[in-house]
């Protein structure tokens, strides 16, 4: 990514300045396989509301804490024994991730949901959701230096991550996300195609 | 027939894969020294080492084990010769003791990770084990100790 | 003693194979390894072993071999009670085998952990049983060296008849020993003379726990062995209406799942015979797995059981309770706990003129204190072996009192007690939990039925949603000062569910002249039982914070304050029935005054909580010291004040303080159990949160009263202050007073379980 547009986003928070990141980025677009011929910032930031509500449901931000500790149950407490975040995210020490998050949920009630690639996002990189309004979520998000390296394409893409579609197969007894996958994907295909703007708040 | 290595030995079992491989040591390998305490990954008590990593035997399919290397309290040393068991001894940490080989499993890991670990790391590190006993304090200490014991014998 | 010899015959089974070249033999036997506790005894001994008085074996060759009486549950006992015997036998503690005893109360006395009884009940009979061993031997030698007893003397295990420089081991002198009627008068040590008892000595078991072996109840199997569970009911109150087990049988290792009545109609209970449930839903299989995962496919129907009768049998006569039936609420419960507070209740003690004290009062000071129902959570959910023959019944496990629960056993299986062997195992905590042995009836009933070996497990669940719960307390304490701030009347009105918490005649009565102590309850199908001191953790957290406030109203230091009290308890004292020792009761709050540096400049970075407490004849005080770590208040380290006579294994004792230290740090801030629509709503570590070690002080500092008092209690005894310390220190962190239990999530609403 241009070191540019980075700057970009971080320093404006103006409407305008985003409109101009979208603007900026648009080369990137063009050359992905993913090309939309219209953007629209009212469709956009319409369409980030869904983005917005599924992101910070507990399925979501659970493992995208403000802290060093994951969050738990759909009240969005810290997880009992407090395990921490580690340089990779995976956990530290005997508290790893993995030590309980199997490759697959298991059955019943209360058990730890599962996938292979359980991890909170890294110690340089925390994407963090909790608190986070629309806006700073939104400018976080397309931001490669707060979203984990990722252009837009591989945000696009991001979509169908195993570990994002695990909201959606929480295990026994987890309140799914607000919306389907499908109508998730839809909305964050949509906010990303009609310029990824960020709401005004 | 699941292929298993626990404790450097070879076992082959007849079993279904999906059981916890805590209830394949206790059951079927007669390996009680690793104990039942929650059945949810909460509270420690069944804690093993897989390839190296303090996992919740309670919560593993023993699928996961398949081929890989698992050690149990009695591998650990049978005969107490680990410096975490010498520790533990030295300072009497233990009350009724249920808990304690899955701490003392959990205080391997972590030294074996972390040399010289701070009462910071430990605390992170230990806080998935629950002692219902309160012998949390000698547990740090005892950990203390261990990273000595495990220094002098290089 | 043959165990260890008939054991060979019971060798663990295996399902597993051995891959050649693997080494794999398990050669040990599962049930002598719950019979040594020191050092491994050669079997082939097992006939050699030479009785001295009921407690004490020791073999020609000289292995001097101690029978524990009393079940261990992590107190210590099986080290402890040990050491008795052995200072008065004068014996080389280190060559010692300790082995738990079998059940036998003629030969072993009441064999009961409870009650902080285990040493206070045992300590003269172990030194008596002891001192008599040591002269029996001590006649022996005479008789055989033919010198006059008075010459001879002992030192570790030898004796010595200086004069003519001859010595010998005991297990020399056993055999003629064995002959000589036991004593009833042997001399007993002086108390300066002790090594043994007052040092610290190592947890004979330390070596077992540490290397895995199998010591506990959930451990134990036997060859043809059977898993059991059983389904309870969802919620208190409900009874088993149908089940459908078709798919349940269906699954992989499953034998047989049926219904079992525990108790039958008109079933006298004793005291500790409390059941929750009396329909078993049973599922019996070859493997804890395969029934655990069995128990998933049951379909089955449950209805309220609407009001039942419990019939309790005893000293007192036959006595009928009615159960009520209804399913509760925790908020229900509360509001029915409000009414009841301010209705009349039951008049417990009542000094001087209480009523004219209030109403003359210059300032009348009143807060309410609550407590939510506590759940024991011991580490080894419940679980016992059984089996049940047409002529005998053999049971090992976990099990506080089997002297409580065999004549339960003996009714329901019509077998007479001498054809019932209880074994005891090292148990995985009690706290008094296991002092219920329901769960002895549930294995053998269903031994009988499935006329095999079988083990019955509960799940954490099934121990957690159970009940036998520390019960759900309140209580509001009134003061009357006068004019001049002087205490002139005092008040306490308690109540609960299903029991009140207050102990009438405690500190501080004895102290106030218009004194007035009331209770009331409510009766509930939630039961309760025994838990490390019920009444008395609630009133510590209770009275405690309370005598806090009124310290600080009356302008004076806490600990001076109750030290005023307790002068006036002794010098001048109101009342006949006070039931503590003020000089003790202050003995401990004066030593943590000055272990702690109680008003020490250097102290004042910390926010401090003092409270003493006195129960199960003990007194134990602590100051508590919190920072203020990251914007939340924490325990930062803990000094710890307790007298309970002389200590017999110091190291051992201290660990127990420290425990309950901890244990009580963890309850006050997160222990709640609650209730809705008769189900618990905590039913595992996820939702009841128990304290871990990231919240565990950095220093628990413990100091013992030094006095040649007989031994007291320590298992309960330390733990009900912790409460009031803890609350007390709260206030001076937060500035807020805290009254409701738990305090934790108060502090920290975004609760971290």
């Amino acid at each position: 990514m241009p070191k540019k547009s980075m700057t970009l986003i971080t320093g404006f928070v103006s409407l305008v300045a985003l409109m101009s990141f979208a603007l900026k980025n648009e080369a990137d677009f063009t050359k992905g396989t993913i090309h939309s011929a219209k953007k629209d910032s009212i469709e956009s930031v319409k369409a980030f509301k869904d983005v917005y509500k599924v992101l910070m449901s507990p399925r979501c931000m659970n493992c995208h804490p403000a802290g060093d500790t994951p969050l738990q149950g759909d009240d969005s407490h810290p997880h009992s024994m407090l395990p921490q975040r580690g340089k990779d995210g995976k956990g530290i020490y005997t508290m790893k991730c993995a030590n309980c998050h199997q490759a697959t949920n298991l059955a019943g009630l209360n058990m730890p949901p599962g996938h292979p690639d359980w991890h909170l996002p890294p110690a340089d990189m925390k994407m963090v959701f909790e608190g986070k309004t629309p806006q700073e979520l939104a400018k976080q998000l397309v931001n490669p230096n707060t979203n984990g390296n990722k252009t837009l394409k591989q945000l696009l893409e991001h979509a169908d991550d195993g570990l994002v579609k695990a909201g959606w197969n929480p295990g026994e007894g987890r309140t799914l996300p607000p919306i389907s996958h499908a109508a998730f994907k839809k909305a964050w295909i949509t906010w990303i195609e009609n310029g990824a703007f960020a709401p005004s708040k | 027939m699941i292929s298993l290595t626990i404790n450097n030995k070879p076992y082959q079992l007849d079993i279904d894969p999906n059981t916890p491989l805590l209830w394949v040591l206790r059951d079927h390998l007669d390996l009680v020294g690793t104990k039942f305490g929650c059945g949810l990954a909460q509270c420690g008590a069944c804690t093993v080492h897989l390839n190296g990593e303090a996992i919740r035997s309670c919560v593993t399919k023993v699928s996961r084990a398949e081929g890989q290397k698992v050690v149990t309290i009695e591998g650990l040393s049978d005969t107490g010769e680990h410096p975490v068991q010498k520790a533990w001894l030295e300072l009497d940490v233990a009350q009724c003791g249920y808990c304690q080989t899955g701490q003392i499993m959990s205080a391997a890991v972590l030294l074996n990770q972390n040399k010289n670990p701070t009462d910071k790391d430990i605390d992170a590190a230990m806080s998935g084990n629950i002692c219902r006993c309160g012998t949390y304090l000698r547990i740090r200490e005892a950990i203390h100790l261990a990273a000595e014991i495990q220094q002098k014998n290089g | 003693m043959t165990q260890a010899k008939s054991s060979i015959n019971r060798r663990s089974f295996l399902k597993s194979s051995a891959l050649a070249g693997g080494g794999l033999m398990l050669s040990f036997t599962w049930l002598s390894s719950f019979k040594e506790a020191g050092k491994l005894t050669d079997p082939e001994l097992a006939d050699k072993w030479i009785e001295l008085t009921s407690y004490i074996k020791i073999t020609p060759d000289n292995q001097i071999k101690i029978l524990n009486p009393n079940p261990e549950f992590g107190q210590n006992v099986m080290t402890s009670l040990p050491m008795i015997i052995a200072e008065e036998l004068d014996a080389d503690w280190q060559t010692i085998i300790v082995e738990m005893g079998p059940h036998d109360n003629m030969k072993l006395g009441p064999q009961f952990t409870g009650g902080s009884n285990s040493v206070r009940m045992y300590w003269k009979p172990l030194r008596e049983a002891g001192a008599a061993a040591r002269q029996m031997l001590l006649s022996a030698a005479a008789q055989t060296w033919n010198v006059p007893m008075e010459e001879l003397s002992t030192k570790d295990g030898i004796i010595h008849h200086v004069k003519s420089g001859k010595s010998g081991n005991y297990g020399q002198f056993a055999t003629k020993a064995a002959t000589i009627p036991v004593p009833k008068d042997a001399k007993l040590k002086e108390i300066k003379n002790f090594n043994v008892v007052r040092n610290s000595k190592k947890n004979v078991e330390g070596q077992k726990i540490v290397t895995g072996k199998p010591l506990f109840g959930m451990d134990y199997k036997q060859e043809g062995m059977l898993i059991a569970m059983i389904e309870h009911p969802p919620a208190f109150g409900m009874k088993l209406k149908s089940f459908d087990a078709s798919e349940t049988l269906k699954m992989p290792g499953i034998t047989d799942v049926f219904k079992q009545e525990l108790y039958p109609e008109d079933f006298e209970q004793g005291g500790f015979d409390t059941r929750t449930f009396n329909d078993l839903l049973v599922v019996v299989g070859k493997s804890t797995w395969e029934v655990m995962n069995a128990r998933k496919k049951l379909k089955v129907t449950w209805e309220p059981r609407g009001d039942a009768k419990d019939v309790f049998g005893g000293r007192g006569g036959k006595r009928e309770v009615i159960v009520p039936g209804a399913l509760e609420s925790t908020d229900a419960q509360r509001k029915k706990m409000q009414e009841l507070a301010s209705q009349p209740a039951q008049e417990l003690r009542k000094d001087g003129d209480p009523e004219a004290a209030f109403k003359n009062a210059a300032q009348i000071i009143e807060r309410t204190y609550n407590a939510p129902f506590l759940a024991h959570n011991c580490m080894e959910p419940m679980n016992f072996f059984a089996h049940v023959t047409e002529d005998k019944a053999v049971l090992a496990g976990p099990l506080q009192a089997p002297g409580w629960t065999e004549p339960m056993l003996s009714k329901l299986l019509g077998l007479p007690p001498e054809k019932i062997e209880i074994q005891m195992t090292r148990m995985g905590g009690g706290f008094g939990r296991r002092a219920y042995g329901h769960y002895l009836g549930e294995a053998a009933l269903i031994s009988k039925k499935t006329k095999a070996p079988i083990k019955l497990i509960y799940s954490r669940e099934d121990d957690m949603t159970y009940g036998i719960y520390r019960p759900m307390y309140t209580a509001t304490y009134r003061a009357a000062l006068d004019a001049n701030k002087n205490l002139i009347g005092f008040h306490v009105k308690g109540g609960g569910i299903p029991e009140h918490p207050v102990h009438a005649n405690r500190f501080p009565a004895g102290a106030i002249d218009n004194y007035l102590a009331e209770g009331w309850s409510i009766p509930s199908n939630i039961t309760i039982g025994a838990f490390r001191a019920p009444r008395s953790n609630f009133n510590a957290a209770a009275e405690q914070s309370f005598l806090d406030e009124l310290a600080e109203a009356m302008g004076k230091d806490p600990i001076d304050f109750r030290l005023e009290l307790l002068k006036r308890a002794k010098e001048n004292p109101v009342g006949k029935n006070n039931d503590y020792n003020p000089d003790r009761y202050a003995s401990v709050l004066q030593l943590v005054k000055e272990k702690s540096g109680w008003n020490g400049a250097e102290n004042k970075k910390y926010s401090r909580g003092v409270a003493a407490y006195f129960c199960h004849n003990s007194y134990a005080a602590h100051v508590i010291d919190f920072i203020i770590k990251d914007g939340k208040p924490v325990v930062e380290q803990v000094f710890s004040a307790v007298d309970c006579g002389i200590v017999v294994n110091l190291d051992a004792a201290t660990n127990m303080v420290q425990g309950a230290v901890v244990d009580g740090i963890g309850n006050a801030l997160y222990g709640a159990l609650t209730h809705k629509e008769g189900a618990a709503e905590q039913n595992n570590f996820h939702r009841y949160k128990i304290i871990r070690m990231n919240e565990a002080p950095q220093k628990i500092e413990v100091h013992f009263v030094q006095n040649d008092l007989d031994p007291t209690g320590l298992g309960e005894p330390p733990f009900p202050p912790v409460f009031g310390a803890l609350a007390n220190a709260l206030y001076k962190a937060t500035g807020k007073r805290y009254y409701d239990q738990p305090y934790g999530p108060q502090l920290n609403p975004r609760r971290a379980f």
